[in-house]
């Protein structure tokens, strides 16, 4: 496995890619159903469909958190190296990359009430996206003509920043940026927030 | 006083915009006054009660409230499946910025639902009149000045109505009711009042015999 990306120990470097890019998704999709799962609340006037989507949202981070230290502590016992050699910017790829998935959660939760076939088509994005993340192989195997595409991503950035963190001699492809993840992140939340007030009433009416 | 002023209301449906379900629908409801709503089925109590309640809007007109209004108690809603009747009863209590007293407020509901060790076990293993008994004592355990109960009696046992009938006397002279019910003794039971919805017009009687008797004949019409 040396082959893949050199002094680089491939467990990890999957690690690191599943870990990231799961945080997104389940994130994105869990609080997309946010508004469907807890509909009953709506009740009460106190309750608008936006706090149960950032509830869910900030419920994910936290269960994120506690399976990655499990994990840690799982490769950790079985001799891997698993302290980052920079964990300030591990945390900052994983913190962005949840905000880009509170982001996703908030649009497509408004976009699946107001129109449910969104819902399915969004669930079916994080299929291709899956295998487009690098998340199995390093960016750099993609050939340079085509890695302006694969940039386009925003997980990419995310994971890539994570890993450049965590392993001291990975070498990542340029044009990977936090500003990009974290400008699609702020697009997202802000597009997310607006459809939600935009749309208040339309999302608790039966 | 809760003010009903001009309310259209109508829903989007798949295939565009429905039809009116409510159209210029205008009363005012005064403090402590006990009203039954009565209608055949379809003809938008429901929707009333929840525009009354503020979880939903007029398409046009307008709502107003003056006064510290219930939730729509009724058919299971407002109670989440998965989780227990203490747990339910903690959030509610919580929302409604019961912090401080919470232990009081859970015991009283508590010993008003009669639920048992059942209070402690998920909302999805109650039955029906359970799960109204417990909304019933969630709504009570809140000073509310009009309470809104969309057929919460229906299901419960003679027990339970009893006591619920004995609570709303007793909070008679601070608190007013404002309920939809098809069982005839019940309304005339816990009402003074009566609206009557026909057409997608409200018909304002200041008895509620009056309001059954026209009732009655609006269905034979």
């Amino acid at each position: 496995m040396q082959r893949v990306v050199p002094g680089i120990d491939y467990s990890l470097f999957i690690a690191t890619g599943i870990l990231g890019f799961i945080l997104a998704k389940n994130t994105a999709t869990r609080s997309k159903e946010a508004i469907n799962a807890n509909d009953t609340l709506f009740t009460y006037r106190q309750v608008f469909p936006v706090d149960t989507v950032l509830v869910r949202a900030a419920l994910e981070g936290l269960l994120f958190l506690i399976s990655a230290l499990c994990l840690v502590a799982g490769l950790g016992l079985f001799g891997y190296e698993v302290f980052p050699h920079d964990f300030l910017r591990v945390l900052s790829g994983f913190v962005a990359l949840w905000m880009a998935g509170i982001g996703l959660g908030l649009t497509f939760s408004v976009a699946s009430q107001l129109i449910p076939e969104s819902g399915k088509v969004s669930g079916m994005l994080f299929g291709p996206l899956y295998f487009l993340s690098g998340i199995m192989y390093p960016p750099s195997a993609i050939p340079p003509a085509y890695q302006s595409w694969f940039l386009l991503n925003p997980f990419v950035h995310g994971i890539e920043t994570v890993r450049t963190g965590f392993f001291p001699q990975y070498h990542t492809i340029p044009g990977v940026s936090m500003g990009y993840l974290l400008a699609f992140a702020m697009v997202t939340i802000c597009l997310g927030l607006a459809l939600h007030v935009r749309f208040a009433t339309r999302l608790v009416a039966k | 006083m809760i003010i009903v002023d001009d309310v259209y209301k109508r829903y989007r449906s798949d295939h565009g915009m429905g039809k009116w379900v409510l159209q210029g629908v205008s009363f005012t409801v005064p403090p402590k006054l006990n009203v039954g709503l009565v209608g055949r089925n379809g003809a938008g109590k429901s929707t009333l009660l929840r525009l009354i309640g503020g979880i939903d809007t007029p398409t046009r007109g307008l709502v107003e409230r003056r006064c510290r209004v219930s939730w729509p108690m009724g058919f299971g809603g407002g109670l989440a499946a998965s989780l227990t009747g203490r747990q339910n009863a903690k959030f509610v209590c919580r929302i409604h910025g019961h912090e401080q007293d919470l232990q009081d407020r859970l015991r009283y509901i508590e010993d008003f639902a009669e639920l048992g060790d059942s209070f402690d076990e998920p909302i999805k293993t109650y039955s029906s009149g359970m799960k109204s008994r417990l909304q019933f004592g969630l709504s009570l355990a809140f000073d509310f000045d009009v309470y809104i109960s969309d057929e919460i009696t229906a299901t419960g046992d003679a027990a339970f109505k009893d006591k619920a009938a004995a609570a709303f006397r007793a909070l008679s002279d601070r608190a007013g009711l404002i309920m939809v019910s098809h069982g005839e003794g019940t309304l005339k039971e816990f009402c003074k009042a009566g609206i009557l919805l026909h057409g997608g017009q409200a018909y304002w009687f200041d008895s509620i015999n009056d309001a059954l008797t026209e009732y009655k004949k609006s269905l034979h019409r």
